[in-house]
């Protein structure tokens, strides 16, 4: 009997876990820092929607480009429903990100209207909301590498 | 000591015709990758599941999961 361990490999949904993970802090980089730079140079509201809405486009393009080749690879895997332990991580993941939702959104509604006003608290929100985003796939892809243990 | 729960599961494959972990997987509704995570313990498997693993080998639950230390 061979004694070394089987490697466990990545799980399809642990593929798309770091597609949208890596898709999302790309993304969202690029966006927050092209915004800041426009906002101190008076940037108008379309251009910042039109920044936004270029970033968010080519990333869902990327995303569901890359899952279809990743869905194409994996083959049967793809089409079986998540088992019992996929299920768990991603359960793990939205708990973690909802703390960080309901901050970031506490402060975004609550504290920023007082201080701050247009776009400041769009891309706070907006940030907050991706912040959250990130954990929930940090924690999800964290989980399947390092394992999960109830 | 942490206790947690161990297995006896790449054995009971080896003893099984060297049952891969896809077929284990297959018969009990679960990927390659998890069937791979319960045997490294890198996750503990739900009650209904591990008593699915213990059927496929027909063991009872205790011989192929212990509550152990390590």
């Amino acid at each position: 009997m061979n004694q070394l361990p089987e490697r466990i490999g990545f799980a399809f949904r642990e593929k798309i876990a770091w597609l949208s993970l890596l898709a999302m802090i790309i993304a969202y980089s690029i966006y927050f820092f092209i915004a800041q730079g426009a906002l101190r140079q008076g940037a108008s509201t379309g251009q910042l929607l039109g920044c936004l809405g270029a970033v968010l486009g080519a990333q869902l393009v990327v995303v569901v480009v890359a899952s279809i080749a990743i869905a194409l690879r994996s083959g049967a895997e793809a089409r079986a429903p998540a088992d019992e332990r996929d299920r768990a991580i991603a359960r793990r993941g939205a708990a973690a990100a909802y703390f960080v939702l309901m901050i970031g959104m506490i402060l975004v509604g609550c504290v920023m209207p007082f201080s701050e006003r247009g776009w400041a608290i769009i891309n706070a929100g907006l940030l907050a909301l991706v912040t959250a985003e990130i954990v929930r796939y940090g924690t999800i892809v964290a989980s399947y590498r390092r394992g999960w243990y109830a | 000591m942490r206790k947690r729960v161990t297995n006896q599961i790449r054995l009971l494959r080896f003893l099984a015709n060297e049952m891969t972990q896809a077929e284990l997987g297959e018969r009990i509704g679960m990927t390659r990758q998890t069937i791979a995570a319960i045997e490294s313990e890198k996750y503990a498997p739900t009650l209904e599941a591990a008593f699915r693993i213990s059927e496929v080998f027909r063991k009872p639950l205790e011989e192929v999961f212990r509550w152990s230390g390590k």
